[in-house]
């Protein structure tokens, strides 16, 4: 019998007028799993995650969130989870060590273990040279650095990550790679959209991919492989010959990429050239 | 060519802002408001120019054109100082984000000059110095191209002024040190407020023609600043002697642009892409392993500890926000000092009633208040994201926020006090009573509609910028009505007591009031939670944008 998901949603819906952004999503994320949630712009990932942690409402379906319906127990759930969302969330006129300071005690830490950890923290993430450097001074990449270190401080069973990898430097990918991994062997949950496909599919044991607000595929890497094997390549720009049978690889070396554009399409006209740029 | 093009499109694109801001109910009755404040505006500028146009006539048919320079100087005074002290209304748009485009520094100046003009006291002081012009006609026609001519370098040597002024406060306040250079800077000036009351003083016990004789002296130092220039422009006009009223009109342009050029100064290293941000280098600092702990306040719950702490050190690192938190002490400094005010002759309204100086000032200390209570999530930006990711109930992070403006409240009251017994005298004990619980009164129902406020009409705004940020004129709006309202009631209750001749009773009946508003306080922080989540769109597209 599979365990209780960690994340699981039911027909979870978000609509903003005329546009359905999210699209009726079915999830269910088991515990410690690593998981993918991948789409082009504008499929519906950062509305999605923002439903799952509670920063926008759904227009219809329900989420749970370690047991727990999230609409009821929101303050429940938020103590056990951690989000890294799309604005990063950073109060910029604090130091770096204020902010996971503050973090911390919001995130019911006492004084002592909140500055401890923040000192950890700051030191792991390679953000101590500057103590007095407020956080608007920060560069992007070191913004996503302290974000991702304010979600965790508290050690959450469920770590939310919109976009964790972008403007981050290849050494610090590095470190934050390794602290997601340290994670998910100790038993947490990580669920993170990302456009760097590479990653994804070294990180994650699983992947779900939405497409104009509908999810198109989910499930482990292999059953992608196995799922797309009947999908025909819509993408003319994934095989520019239209050589298909030439150029298709056998779906066992079949690379997340070619899997993802295999199932949205990756339409790309290439009879429109600018040529007007230089 | 390129410029106008360039301009026209930056117009363009202001333009379809407003009118895509329209597209949300929000954007529309903040259209509302705007029409309702510019009425406001538009009244108090053609009443004010109605004034100075009957001013002007009277002093030219009277035969003292001399005494122009007075309403000159008025104007002058209200231009820089009105920004300063209301900078809700003031705008002063950030246009580096433009930079990024082939924009000329010509077109760029020229830019942020129209933009500064969109502005009340810029409009007021237009109007009025049109209704000085049209006063100075009605009296000799022949006069007005000459006064057109002194009156628009008039004009654009406040508006100069202004722009610059704030461009350099702002650099000032960006940084630690040039900051604590300009706090000592302030406290100089404050004291220098001191000795022009003894030394008017001096002059006030002395016979009429001593008095005379220092005013003699005085006039031809105001005659070389800009609006005593522009007067004696004017009036050298009238007689005509030209070439002493070219000289005026010289020297006037002279200011224009010895403040033109200290804008162009700062302008054109914003231009150049300066960053005055504190960095310091990375490979000067050892790591910092330190542990610092946060603050410990026993009657405050960790999470609440952890927001008031925040806002303290938000504040204590804007310096906008501290000039405006200083100002009532600094108002209480001229109305004291100022030259209505001699040792003798105290035409001052403070001067006949010291006692209701205390509760004056109490008042005004709230008022500062208002940018703060208003939009209490308005310096957070995207950290309002972290609140609602952050398992506290929204009733807390609000609560912690209203204490650390109640906490400011108290301690500047407790300031306020202390210098009103050192300019006015020790105020009455039933006076100070019954002001504290006017404050108890009139700060929970501040509170409380500022939460509301700062809910339904939030307002991205950064604490380290100066006068560039105007506010929801929706909440001006509805502050502006709440503080009729209250202080229509507490001068109710204070001019009965003193009618009365027993401050005890206006104590008592402000005690009962504050406990009615402590109620409606608490029912508002009770919807805080549910107004929160049912905004929360609304409050991060407005506070996360970029």
């Amino acid at each position: 019998m599979d365990p209780a998901p960690t994340i699981s949603t039911e027909g979870l819906s978000r609509r903003f007028g005329e546009l359905v952004a999210v699209d009726g999503i079915d999830l269910r994320v088991a515990p410690g799993q690593f998981f993918g949630f991948l789409g082009p712009n504008g499929a519906g990932k950062s509305t999605t995650i923002k439903m799952l942690t509670g920063l926008l409402a759904p227009t219809a379906g329900s989420i749970e969130i370690l047991g727990l319906d999230l609409r009821k127990n929101s303050v429940e759930v938020k103590r056990q989870i951690g989000v890294v969302p799309e604005g990063m969330a950073l109060f910029g006129r604090l130091t770096g060590s204020e902010f996971l300071n503050f973090a911390g005690r919001m995130y019911g830490l006492d004084r002592e273990t909140a500055a401890q950890r923040s000192v950890e923290l700051l030191d792991f993430m390679q953000l101590a040279d500057q103590p007095k450097k407020l956080v608007t001074d920060y560069s992007h990449g070191m913004q996503k650095k302290l974000a991702l270190a304010a979600a965790v401080i508290h050690g959450p069973k469920v770590l939310f990550l919109d976009e964790p990898f972008e403007g981050v430097d290849a050494i610090a990918a590095g470190t934050l790679k390794a602290m997601l991994q340290g994670m998910i062997a100790r038993g947490a949950t990580i669920f993170l959209t990302s456009h760097v496909l590479e990653i994804v599919e070294r990180l994650c044991s699983h992947v779900a991919i939405i497409n104009r607000g509908r999810l198109v595929a989910r499930g482990s890497l292999e059953e992608l492989r196995a799922g797309v094997a009947g999908i025909a390549p819509v993408a003319s720009g994934e095989f520019p010959d239209n050589k298909l049978s030439d150029a298709l690889p056998s779906t066992e070396k079949m690379t997340l990429e070619q899997i993802f554009l295999r199932v949205v399409g990756g339409e790309r006209r290439n009879d429109q050239e600018l040529s007007w740029l230089g | 060519m390129q410029s106008s093009y360039q301009l026209s499109a930056i117009a363009w694109l202001r333009w379809r802002l407003f009118v895509n801001s329209l597209r949300s109910a929000r954007g529309q009755l903040e259209l509302l408001s705007r029409i309702l404040v510019s009425v406001a505006f538009i009244v108090g500028g053609i009443g004010g120019a109605s004034l100075m146009g009957v001013v002007a006539y009277f002093l030219l048919s009277a035969g003292k054109p001399g005494m122009l320079a007075l309403p000159l100087w008025g104007i002058s005074f209200f231009w820089q100082a009105f920004p300063i002290m209301a900078t809700a209304f003031t705008n002063n748009p950030d246009s580096s984000d433009l930079l990024r485009f082939p924009l000329s520094y010509g077109s760029y100046f020229l830019m942020r000059m129209t933009y500064g003009a969109f502005d009340p006291a810029t409009f007021l002081g237009c109007l009025w110095s049109i209704g000085i012009l049209f006063g100075l006609t009605f009296a000799k026609p022949m006069l007005f191209p000459w006064a057109l001519l002194v009156l628009l370098a008039f004009v654009a040597f406040n508006l100069l002024f202004m722009q610059m002024i704030f461009a350099w406060v702002e650099r000032w306040l960006a940084q630690r040190r040039t900051r604590e250079i300009m706090g000592v800077l302030f406290v100089l000036l404050m004291l220098s407020f001191q000795l022009i009351g003894p030394l008017t003083g001096r002059f006030g016990r002395r016979p009429q023609p001593q008095m005379q004789r220092f005013i003699e002296i005085l006039a031809p130092v105001q005659r070389i600043l800009p609006p005593g220039l522009a007067a004696d422009a004017i009036v050298q006009g009238i007689y005509p002697q030209w070439p002493a009223a070219l000289s005026s009109l010289a020297l006037l342009c002279g200011f224009c642009m010895i403040v033109g050029y200290g804008l162009h100064v700062r302008l054109l290293a914003q231009y150049r892409g300066e960053n005055l941000s504190e960095v310091v280098a990375v490979s000067s600092l050892p790591r910092d392993r330190r542990l610092r702990l946060g603050w410990n306040l026993p009657v405050l719950t960790p999470p609440m500890t952890a927001v008031f702490e925040k806002e303290v050190r938000y504040l204590l690192r804007s310096g906008p926000m501290l000039i405006t938190l200083v100002m009532p002490i600094f108002i209480l400094f001229i109305f004291r000092f100022g030259p209505a005010n001699t040792a003798r002759h105290s035409s001052g309204f403070l001067a006949h009633t010291p006692n209701l100086a205390f509760p004056i000032a109490a008042a005004y200390t709230l008022l500062t208040l208002t940018n703060l209570v208003y939009n209490i999530f308005g310096g957070d930006a995207n950290g309002i994201q972290f609140f609602y990711a952050c398992p506290v109930r929204f009733r807390k992070i609000v609560l912690a926020k209203n204490l650390t403006h109640s906490l400011i409240l108290f301690v500047e009251t407790i300031v306020a006090w202390i210098a009103v017994t050192f300019l006015y005298g020790r105020p009455a004990l039933d006076i100070t009573i019954a002001t504290v619980a006017g404050l108890l009164f009139a700060a929970p129902l501040n509170f409380a509609l500022g939460n509301l406020l700062s809910i339904y009409s939030p307002k991205r705004v950064d604490y380290s910028k100066f006068g560039r940020q105007r506010a929801s004129q929706m909440t001006v709006l509805f502050s502006l009505a709440l503080q009729f309202v209250i202080v229509g009631v507490g001068v109710s209750v204070f001019l009965l007591a003193r009618y009365l001749g027993n401050f005890w009773i206006a104590a008592l009946a402000l005690l009962v009031l504050a406990g009615i508003s402590f109620l409606v306080y608490g029912l508002a922080l009770k919807r805080i939670d549910a107004l929160m989540l049912n905004r929360r769109e609304t409050l991060m597209a407005e506070l996360c944008r970029a």
